[in-house]
């Protein structure tokens, strides 16, 4: 069986983050692997080194030239190819969703790992928007698998709390933080990832051009109220700090 | 200039490979996140850091430069110089115990020691499953290492080893032992290499000295009291042994000019950003020409020693020779940290001193680059000799 794993790029989580022209502007921002992906990536591995049948692993991404770079990081934690389908458009989930909908059929794989939210974007949909066109089952928020033969076996978040699942594959999992703890790649396995390949492909070959188009982007501000209290009478000035927190910011019971 | 330029197969470049970029910036991610946050809580409790260690082994840094069939990652040594740059702006104390597995112990069983020395003593090094140390330095022969009074004598089959060495790095730690001992005549061709497992009998550990930085990298004295080794573990020839470990050290300067970048620029990044936010007199820090143009003459350092440590790095790499350029790196490197962490504590003025803020640990840190490996006059030595041996006709 073969296991495909979507990979972003996103900034990293200190990056600090300007606008211009109304859009996201991430020049000289760190880029990464999205941790959410990283988690996918790693699980893929950690199936195939506890001994289920994995023939392949192959890493996808979409998007400019740089992503490249979170698709060698996937080689070089252990990926055994990559394709990257090169654009410069911003693809929503849905549209997202429809690259990674035809590569899976391609490539014929039979399970799919997708980060349960992305942090560039945050719509939580994209693995289930992929299931739905394959028309395959998915599992989200998964804290646990196991794969034996064609199934697949672990644990995940549900609204009221958490259960166990037993699914036979093809199948769509959306990862999140705790399923396991990503590796670092070793810094030879860094340097023989450029020797792996990594296979371009162009958006029209999809015909998944986006249907939303972003008009504008802000960067989210919070107004503070620089609310000073008068420290003269410690004890006054605790009981007002109290009395504020309590009720006004609401952040204490 | 000297009469002849020195030729390369290419031009001056300053950019990285692919390669080299993501290797050194996955290093830096790696550090900042598994290393830095812990740098201060080792520096107080003094502790070896063998955690941290072990994550890097991981990588295959504790054998950057060893070609893979030794198990090592077989980086170039530029790569490794950047790399050790980040270790060191995490943590110096990890980086020099880093620096000097892979530039000393590493290095002489690479070059001088046998196939079966290798097998045995090399791979697990590399592998970082053995930490290494460099024996040397006694408490009467420091700079003048050739005036060494540690002996070996043969008896049979063995080599038996009487005498001490002060300020080794990691000793009591260190599984393995790279000891200079005294096997003929006074004088540099009467010294001799001996690889000393840390479990023969006979041999023990001073405690670690209190010293001013580099909490976590333990030094000790090592005390041999007729510690027995077989014939075999001899390094190269019977007398080559003051010349095996002084070539290392070529190595091991570049090493600790990356050491002492490294800190240098962390104290850089701390105060370039204490003065962007700190206010007095209802301005920025940085605002005041005081602290801009202080933190421009530390950028300044730091890139002149950077340059020439690259330099020396790439020098080796292209099979030249390196000796002057890398005692130039480790004299202008160590100097500008002392300075540059000295500058960062003067721009947080008061925070600057206390345990609360980094820079003190840095500044306290620094001071030893100076000092081991070779101490700045020594560096200065080497540099002046090798200048009128330019002129010499």
């Amino acid at each position: 069986m073969k296991i495909l794993t979507l990979v972003r790029q996103v900034p990293d989580a200190e990056a600090r983050v300007k606008i211009s022209g109304g859009q996201v502007d991430l020049e000289g921002a760190t880029l990464v692997m999205d941790g959410m992906d990283e988690y996918g990536v790693e699980e893929a591995l950690r199936l195939r080194e506890g001994g289920a049948a994995v023939e392949e692993i192959v890493a996808l991404a979409t998007g400019p030239k740089r992503v490249e770079d979170a698709l060698r990081t996937a080689l070089a934690m252990g990926v055994d190819r990559a394709i990257h389908v090169e654009t410069d458009q911003a693809l929503d989930p849905i549209a997202l969703s429809r690259v990674v909908a035809q590569v899976a059929q391609a490539e014929g794989v039979s399970l799919i790992l997708v980060g349960g939210q992305e942090a560039d974007w945050d719509s939580q949909a994209l693995g289930a928007a992929t299931a739905e066109r394959l028309g395959w089952p998915q599992l989200t928020w998964t804290n646990e698998l196991a794969l034996e033969g064609d199934t697949l076996t672990g644990r995940h978040d549900v609204d009221d709390g958490n259960e166990s699942f037993r699914v036979p594959l093809p199948a769509v999992v959306t990862t999140q933080q705790g399923l396991n703890e990503p590796r670092y790649p070793t810094l030879p396995n860094i340097m023989k990832a450029k020797k792996k390949e990594l296979r371009k492909d162009t958006l029209d070959a999809y015909g998944a051009a986006p249907t939303v188009r972003v008009v504008g982007s802000d960067i989210q501000t919070r107004a503070r109220l620089n609310k000073m209290i008068d420290g003269k009478d410690p004890q006054a000035a605790a009981a007002e700090l109290l009395d504020l927190l309590r009720n006004e910011a609401k952040v204490i019971a | 200039m000297t009469a002849t330029l020195p030729a390369a197969d290419v031009g001056m470049r300053f950019a990285l490979s692919d390669d080299q970029r993501l290797i050194v910036q996955h290093v830096r991610d790696y550090c900042r996140a598994e290393i830095a946050p812990r740098a201060a809580e080792y520096d107080r409790s003094g502790e070896f850091p063998r955690g941290q260690l072990r994550g890097l082994a991981e990588l295959g840094l504790m054998g950057a430069t060893l070609p893979e069939a030794w198990d090592g990652a077989g980086l170039d040594s530029v790569t490794y110089a950047l790399c050790l740059e980040e270790i060191a702006a995490a943590d110096a104390s990890v980086a020099v115990i880093v620096s000097v597995q892979n530039g000393l112990p590493e290095q002489m069983l690479l070059r001088y020691g046998t196939d079966a020395q290798r097998e045995r003593y090399l791979r697990p090094l590399a592998r970082g499953e053995h930490i290494g140390a460099f024996c040397l330095t006694e408490s009467g022969a420091g700079s003048d290492a050739a005036n060494l009074q540690m002996r070996a004598e043969r008896d049979g089959d063995a080599w038996v080893l009487s005498g001490a060495k002060a300020w080794i790095t990691s000793g009591g730690q260190a599984d393995t032992y790279l000891v200079m001992a005294r096997t003929g005549g006074p004088g540099a061709r009467g010294v001799s290499c001996f690889i000393v497992e840390k479990d023969r009998p006979g041999l023990s550990f001073g405690r670690p000295e209190e010293k001013m930085g580099l909490h976590a990298a333990h030094t000790t004295t090592v005390t041999f009291d007729g510690v027995r080794v077989p014939a075999e573990n001899l390094v190269g020839e019977e007398g080559q042994g003051l010349i095996i470990a002084l070539a290392s050290l070529d190595a091991g300067r570049i090493g600790i000019a990356m050491q002492a970048i490294g800190i240098a620029r962390a104290a850089l990044e701390h105060a370039a950003r204490y003065a962007a936010e700190r206010e007095q007199f209802g301005k920025k820090l940085r605002e005041f020409e005081g602290v801009s143009f202080k933190v421009a003459r530390m950028a300044a350092r730091i890139e002149a020693a950077r340059l020439v440590a690259l330099k020396a790095a790439w020098l080796k790499d292209q099979g030249q020779p390196y000796g002057k350029e890398a005692s130039i790196a480790k004299l202008l490197a160590s100097e500008a940290a002392v300075d540059v962490t000295r500058d960062a504590i003067q721009i947080f003025g008061g925070n600057g001193y206390s345990r609360e803020y980094p820079v003190e640990r840095l500044y306290r840190d620094a001071k030893v680059t100076e000092i081991y490996e070779g101490t700045s006059e020594i560096q200065q030595l080497v540099i002046s000799r090798a200048v009128f041996a330019e002129y010499s006709d």
